[in-house]
């Protein structure tokens, strides 16, 4: 029961944090723009520039972390683009399990489940999107043709209904729903219990095992 | 009772007073500027000037003619700016200008691409990207209102031939209408009122003794695909997936502990 085994790395952890605060920072930034009766908070480009600040943590974060951790962001980037029928077993079993923890339908996990692993794909893909449209209408606002910036707008914005909606389930998984109660553990200390483990990433478990990097 | 400025270029000399009175009761510095050349001064429309007067020469058949265009905001009814802009800073006023409240412009410059006319100018630090767009406000201007006042915008006021008019709608309408009739049975074919329905009417129309291509006016201007994708379907949907997305992980929140805490409750009575 004691056992525990080490699910995200220290500076994966840091990653994670530095980017979940500067992602929030952008997202109520930017959402002032959609809610008119907010207008005042971005009066004389307040909220503007704090969302360039924002910009700039986001976007740095991980080009600092990519060299320093080049095997984790190789392992991860192949995780992102691997699915399999496993997958669509998830996806059909998840339903029941998240409404009435009924499991007995839910394919064996890896290191990061099926829903996971598409959000982990939304993050890459959004995090992209923003970042290039960002630039663009930040750097090129003079330059550009008009349509090019309100087609970038637009781009920019289909990414934060998808990412925004996104991390508030994600937020609303690892914080509020009753059966990941081990989930804010994983990524605040980094360990999580040999139990939680085997019951929600079996399959990450086993290789885990295997190899005996268990600690207890 | 909508009002309106009508610009009649076939009356417009050029003199730019319009121009220099804008300047003058919207208290706008005048700018430096070099001989380009041309009578036509400054180049071009900027946050502190809300006016210029556009000269343009052309050789039909040999002939040289000289043309004057305002270059100002039109005032449209279905304004591009008023749809993008995320304060409302922007805004129709109630005798159908598009009004301005400088004090909430986010500087974000949406107005500066939704415009089908190229009109709103700002300064930007391209850095920090701070920034205010200006451009004219049919003398709405908070503390500069002379329609408030019920005066004339200050550009009206000055023009000495009264190619520039200012008064109810309906009646600019019907006055402009009757120029253009004028001016073909005078010959000019192409004569025509500019501004009567593009865009839902605008608030400046112009009388024209041709095509507005020959102007350099768009024709049959529109607001952008991108503007109304934008604001007509994504943002509406955004709202639409954000609410459900709340609703859904509250109705998840009730249903999931309601069912695991039976589940639980069971397995202690079991396990008693």
């Amino acid at each position: 029961m004691s056992q525990e085994v080490e699910k995200y790395s220290k500076p994966t952890r840091i990653l994670h944090w530095v980017h979940l605060v500067s992602f929030c920072i952008l997202f109520l930034t930017g959402l002032v723009l959609f809610i008119p009766q907010l207008g005042f908070l971005a009066q004389d480009s307040v909220t503007r520039v704090i969302h360039r600040i924002g910009a700039v943590v986001f976007i740095i974060a991980p080009l600092i972390y990519i060299p320093m951790n080049w095997q984790a962001t190789k392992r991860g980037i192949k995780e992102a683009f691997s699915w399999g029928a496993s997958d669509i077993g998830w996806l059909k079993a998840a339903p029941r399990y998240y409404f009435s923890g009924d499991e007995k339908d839910m394919p064996p996990q890896g290191s990061m489940n099926t829903g996971q692993r598409l959000w982990w794909l939304i993050v890459l893909v959004s995090g992209a999107i923003f970042t290039i449209t960002g630039l663009i209408m930040w750097f090129a606002k003079t330059s550009a043709p008009a349509a090019v910036l309100q087609w970038m707008v637009f781009i920019h914005d289909v990414a934060f209904i998808l990412a925004g909606t996104m991390l508030l389930l994600h937020i609303y998984l690892g914080l509020f729903h009753p059966l990941m109660n081990e989930a804010w553990k994983a990524i605040y200390k980094g360990n999580i219990s040999a139990e939680y483990a085997k019951k929600h990433h079996a399959k990450w478990y086993e290789e885990v095992a295997k190899s005996k990097e268990v600690k207890s | 009772m909508a009002k309106a400025i009508l610009y009649d270029t076939t009356k417009c000399t050029a003199c730019r007073a319009c121009q220099v009175a804008c300047k003058g009761w919207n208290e706008l510095p005048a700018e430096v500027t070099t001989n380009r050349g041309t009578y036509e001064n400054p180049a071009d429309l900027s946050p502190t000037t809300w006016l210029k007067m556009k000269f343009r020469e052309i050789e039909p058949g040999g002939k040289v003619r000289w043309l004057f265009t305002r270059r100002s905001c039109m005032h449209c009814t279905d304004a591009g700016c008023v749809k993008v802009c995320p304060s409302k800073a922007l805004y129709h006023h109630e005798l159908g200008f598009v009004a301005y409240n400088k004090d909430l412009c986010t500087g974000c410059g949406y107005c500066i691409e939704a415009c089908p006319f190229d009109v709103p100018r700002s300064d930007r630090n391209l850095l920090t990207g701070i920034a205010k767009m200006d451009k004219c406000t049919l003398c709405t201007t908070p503390g500069l209102d002379r329609i408030a006042e019920g005066w004339e915008p200050a550009c009206v006021k000055t023009c000495p031939t009264n190619a520039l008019q200012y008064d109810d709608r309906d009646k600019l309408v019907a006055e402009g209408r009757k120029r253009v009739d004028s001016l073909r049975d005078a010959g000019w074919a192409n004569a025509n009122l500019y501004g009567e329905n593009e865009l839902g009417g605008l608030h400046v129309m112009y009388v024209l003794d041709d095509h507005p291509s020959v102007y350099e006016l768009p024709v049959n201007p529109q607001i952008s695909a991108a503007t109304v994708a934008w604001q007509d379907a994504i943002q509406p949907l955004g709202w639409a997936v954000g609410g459900l997305t709340v609703l859904g992980l509250g109705l998840n929140y009730m249903v999931a502990r309601a069912n695991i805490n039976r589940e639980k409750e069971k397995k202690d009575v079991a396990g008693s």
